[in-house]
């Protein structure tokens, strides 16, 4: 189980209003390539926040949501990004859901629950062009990881500890695949259980490993949104792995292989 | 009292990575000058120490849960460490670690702590400070651009950079 220390080169960048994070080693990691491919994701991000933010009235997704606009006359992947929001709605009973009553009753649209993940996953396709290169692409805590070479060890992803934001509670290793995580640590209660409206407080977080960060970001989010139903509903999503951190600090693994 | 319990658990997370291994294909890959041996089957156990420091190695007792026969309980040596004694339990089923239970660990409290299997590498750690752990990245609620000066997330890139 050695490990050869492979030098890894990181860029950080603040888009979408969350620091993107990015470690690449092997090949390219501070050519023009690597650079190039780095500029590329970043450019994709800012396009998908100018047409999905939720904070800038002239959105797409912020005028869709007021009504002065239809679904026609958006970009494609507003389309595809609220198929997704359904997909997950459906999958997660209810638990899931982009259209939420707002303060004064009316239904708004928020589809940030899948866009982080979706966006992160597509920009990450720069990155995997790059030829014999490893990447770990963070967006505010939630990663798409590649390893081009099976010779070479996996990511080590370090797991916050909700209670201590200081600490790790968990590490995983990830060669190909994504890894998020949904937590009211930072930014207090931000989601809430789209059937009761109910902030959850039975979990302090729960991670998620999945093959791409859409479904790992959206199965995060809905069943930390679940609460106490959490577990028993990740045991049954093919394909995921995690762990689930209880608020009273129990921390149940999930998934196999 | 962090730093120890930070230093202790890797040495059980290395322990249980060990024996996965052990138990799932062979010997071979791991670096363990004395590897456990883990039979499967009723009352079967033998066990070498569980600690990197060494110190110790030899008897145990087992405590198979009967009748289950796949289940085997392997329990390692009490390990007197400089903070003081250490001692795991390891609860292997057809071949692969189900579970560690922490009996003794210098504090003086047991505690449980549920563990992947080897398909599973995700390691259940005492809280660490992120700067002695090996990690490449933070998985962790999301950060704002303000929260971001005091993530751990920040250090690392600051590290690199």
């Amino acid at each position: 189980m050695t490990v050869e220390a492979l030098p890894v080169r990181r860029y950080a960048e603040q888009v979408m209003g969350m620091p993107i994070s990015l470690a690449v080693r092997g090949a390219h990691t501070r050519d023009a390539s690597a650079l190039d491919a780095w500029s590329a994701c970043l450019a994709d991000l800012r396009v998908t926040d100018r047409v999905f933010s939720t904070y800038r009235d002239d959105s797409h997704v912020s005028r869709l949501s007021r009504g002065e606009i239809g679904l026609d006359e958006c970009p494609a992947v507003v389309r595809e990004v609220l198929d997704l929001a359904e997909r997950a709605r459906l999958e997660s009973g209810g638990a899931f859901d982009v259209r939420r009553p707002g303060p004064d009753g009316t239904v708004v649209l928020d589809p940030s629950g899948v866009v982080k993940g979706w966006a992160v996953q597509r920009a990450s396709v720069h990155l995997r062009s790059l030829d014999d290169t490893d990447f770990c692409l963070s967006a505010g805590g939630d990663m798409v990881c590649h390893v081009a070479d099976d010779e070479r060890p996996p990511w080590q992803v370090g797991i916050e500890d909700p209670r201590d934001p200081d600490s790790l509670v968990a590490t995983v290793e990830v060669r190909r695949g994504a890894v998020a995580t949904s937590s009211a640590a930072h930014r207090g209660a931000h989601i809430v259980d789209a059937r009761t409206g109910a902030v959850p407080d039975a979990l302090a977080s729960v991670t998620v490993l999945a093959n791409d960060l859409t479904w790992a970001d959206i199965d995060a989010t809905a069943a930390y949104a679940m609460g106490a139903g959490a577990l028993a509903w990740l045991r049954e999503r093919p394909g995921r792995r995690g762990l689930v951190v209880r608020s009273d600090g129990h921390t149940d693994v999930f998934g196999r292989g | 009292m962090k730093r120890i319990s930070y230093w202790f658990l890797c040495s059980v997370s290395a322990f249980v990575l060990l024996v996965g291994f052990d138990a799932s294909r062979h010997a071979g890959t791991s670096v363990v000058s004395a590897p456990p041996v883990v039979s499967s089957g009723q009352s079967t156990t033998t066990s070498g120490t569980g600690n990197a420091t060494g110190g110790g190695s030899g008897g145990t007792n087992n405590k198979g849960t009967g009748a289950s026969s796949k289940t085997t309980t392997v329990t390692g040596d009490v390990v007197q460490t400089q903070w003081g004694p250490v001692q795991v339990q390891v609860v292997v089923r057809s071949g692969t670690i189900a579970g560690v239970k922490v009996l003794q660990y210098p504090s003086g409290n047991s505690r449980d702590v549920e563990i992947a299997t080897y398909a599973l590498p995700i390691l259940i750690k005492e809280t660490t400070a992120a700067q002695s752990a090996q990690v490449d990245m933070v998985s962790g609620a999301t950060f704002t651009s303000e929260g971001y000066v005091q993530s751990l997330q920040s250090a690392l890139d600051q590290a690199g950079l």
